[in-house]
């Protein structure tokens, strides 16, 4: 006997794809469930800036028609998932959050779009984040800011607040959000949910909108463990599309997760934890967090990451240099806004000038200032140095430890509003998150524990370059042993 | 390191960017602050370090041959645009 319709929100994927693929479950059954209940929570969240209910329907009954003939569905079959508003799917608007892409359609599938279309995923929407990606909390969303599922009074985290508050009140088994500098693990954490951030060149970027191209990647999140890495594997691997993408990117085999800890080793960078600043709540379920480790059998070994102070400084320019360039093709000739005005010169500067935030300003500007003539040496060019030696810093913790653990933010959940006016004071949430961005390896915010207010608190751990495995079987160790990611929030209790 | 609000006007037309007078000074106050903060890299030994530019490991993937593909999506790509003449995209003046 199949769950009420009600219940299909609370499985996993797994379940989901499972369910539908043995015929146990409509993929429309399953579908309408979902929809159902961001019909009831996406307008008090603002998770969503786009919905497909009638794409998300066809597509399932689609699915439903193939298994009657008796073809084999995908490992996604029939799963609900959520994509951030930066990733083009084709004739669907793609905003980025900005308002100079308002109304614009792709002509293309992004790489990881299709990818889903081949596992038999349900696309429901796209989903609100900080424009063009820039932003720690989804309030730079030139629409309207989204809100944590777990206070709504509180941010979800961003950049990808969106696709992280989707998953956390369940108006989707699964999301996509992109990570640049934490985008997708800051507001995993926040959320309470798991979020992935692969191995630079991992997942394909190809219909990803560009911020920083060294940096950027598209993450997966999700409830469980098992259901991250079935996300990650229809998603990763070499694209011929973006020669950044690598073929040791291959697949988790999802029982591998299941090997517990004995014998893996687990870095602690000490140097990073003895900083000011870190939540008395977090500090608590960080030294939890590792000694539950140890218990289940890992070992934990001391390790420095002396060069990660100078992580929020090298990001700032390196990002927004990229970024300076990147966002140079929205200048209203080809799609988007345009701004009439003068010649061609006055209508570029006032279609940038209307259609981008402050926040986008800001960092386009910085990173103009920063490779600009007689100062490129003593900015970018000095950034990436210091990029170098944080690589190095996490390639020598690496040959000691199998993975490290680490927070992923200083603070749970902020209030809306709270860091708006300073821009700077923003930035420095991102201080854990940045330098696994900056050395190109793997990193995962997993689900680790409340603070006093009930608010979800998020650690990381990072790997070797293509071990998203390792990260993911300790995580799945953790969830093993701890009910913080099983917590649902308030508002995805409701019944309708 | 501070920043004047002349600097900000340069950087602005090198990005093709119009800032609002109205918002100059915080845009110039809030860069000033930004780049005071990242002034700490300047206190870094940097001599014998290379710079990053690709944090991709390994050898760089084959090329493809440089061979001319047909554009399917090019209707609808011109779909898009603010302001279409056939297969062009028309634009004001260029001065």
């Amino acid at each position: 006997m199949s769950p009420a319709t009600s219940d299909w929100v609370e499985r996993s994927a797994e379940e989901i794809a499972e369910s539908v693929r043995e015929g146990k479950a409509t993929a429309e059954e399953v579908t309408r469930a979902f929809l159902a209940r961001a019909d009831s929570t996406a307008p008090r969240l603002a998770t969503f800036l786009h919905r497909m209910p009638e794409e998300a329907l066809a597509s399932a009954r689609a699915l439903d028609a193939r298994r009657a003939r008796g073809e084999r569905l995908g490992a996604l079959a029939g799963v609900p998932i959520a994509l951030k508003d930066n990733i083009c799917t084709r004739g669907i608007p793609t905003t980025c959050g900005s308002r100079i892409l308002e109304g614009y359609r792709p002509p293309y599938d992004a790489h990881v779009v299709e990818r889903l279309a081949a596992s038999g995923a349900v696309v429901v929407g796209k989903t609100n984040c900080d424009e063009f990606a820039m932003g720690s909390s989804t309030e730079n969303s030139a629409y309207r800011p989204t809100r944590n599922p777990w206070d709504l009074a509180r941010v979800p985290g961003g950049s990808s607040g969106g696709s992280a508050a989707a998953v956390s009140a369940r108006e989707a088994a699964l999301s996509l959000g992109s990570d640049t500098g934490g985008s997708v693990r800051q507001p995993a954490a926040f959320c309470g949910v798991y979020g992935l951030k692969p191995t630079y060149g991992a997942v394909s970027r190809y219909g990803l909108v560009a911020f920083a191209s060294s940096l950027d990647q598209i993450g997966p999140f999700a409830r469980t463990a098992r259901d991250t890495a079935l996300l990650f594997n229809a998603i990763c691997g070499r694209d011929a599309r973006d020669m950044t993408s690598r073929p040791e990117a291959v697949p988790i085999a999802l029982d591998s997760l299941e090997r517990g800890v004995k014998g893996l080793s687990i870095g602690i960078p000490r140097d990073i934890l003895a900083g000011e600043g870190i939540a008395p709540a977090i500090r608590a379920c960080f030294e939890r967090a590792a000694a539950a480790l140890r218990t289940a059998g890992a070992s934990l070994v001391d390790v420095t990451l002396p060069h990660a102070k100078h992580a929020i400084a090298t990001y700032y320019l390196v990002a927004t240099a990229e970024a300076s360039s990147n966002l140079a093709r929205y200048d209203g000739v080809r799609y988007g806004l345009r701004a009439k005005d003068g010649n061609l010169t006055q209508m570029y500067e006032a279609t940038r000038g209307q259609g981008f935030g402050r926040e986008v300003k800001r960092r386009i500007l910085l990173g103009t200032y920063a490779l600009s003539a007689g100062y490129y040496d003593a900015y970018y060019l000095r950034a990436q140095k210091v990029r170098t030696l944080i690589r190095r810093d996490f390639a020598t913790a690496l040959e000691k430890a199998d993975a490290l653990l680490f927070p992923v933010t200083p603070t749970t959940a902020f209030p809306i509003g709270e860091k708006v006016d300073d821009p700077l004071a923003m930035y420095l949430n991102d201080i854990f998150s940045i330098p696994a961005s900056l050395a190109g390896v793997p990193a995962l915010s997993f689900p680790a524990g409340f603070d006093e207010a009930g608010l979800p608190i998020g650690l990381q751990l990072a790997g070797r370059p293509f071990q998203e495995e390792t990260l993911l079987r300790v995580a799945r160790a953790y969830e093993a042993a701890d009910d913080a990611a099983a917590r649902i929030p308030a508002i995805a209790k409701e019944r309708a | 390191m501070p920043i004047d609000v002349s600097t900000v006007r340069k950087i602005a037309a090198l990005a093709r960017l119009r800032v609002e007078p109205a918002e100059e000074e915080r845009m110039a106050r809030e860069l000033g602050a930004i780049l005071t903060y990242v002034e700490q890299l300047q206190a870094l030994d940097l001599e014998e370090i290379e710079p990053t530019s690709q944090v991709t490991e390994g050898a760089p993937p084959a090329l493809r041959p440089d061979e001319a593909r047909p554009c399917e999506v090019r209707d609808e790509a011109l779909a898009e645009a603010p302001d279409r003449d056939g297969d062009y995209f028309r634009v004001p003046q260029v001065v």
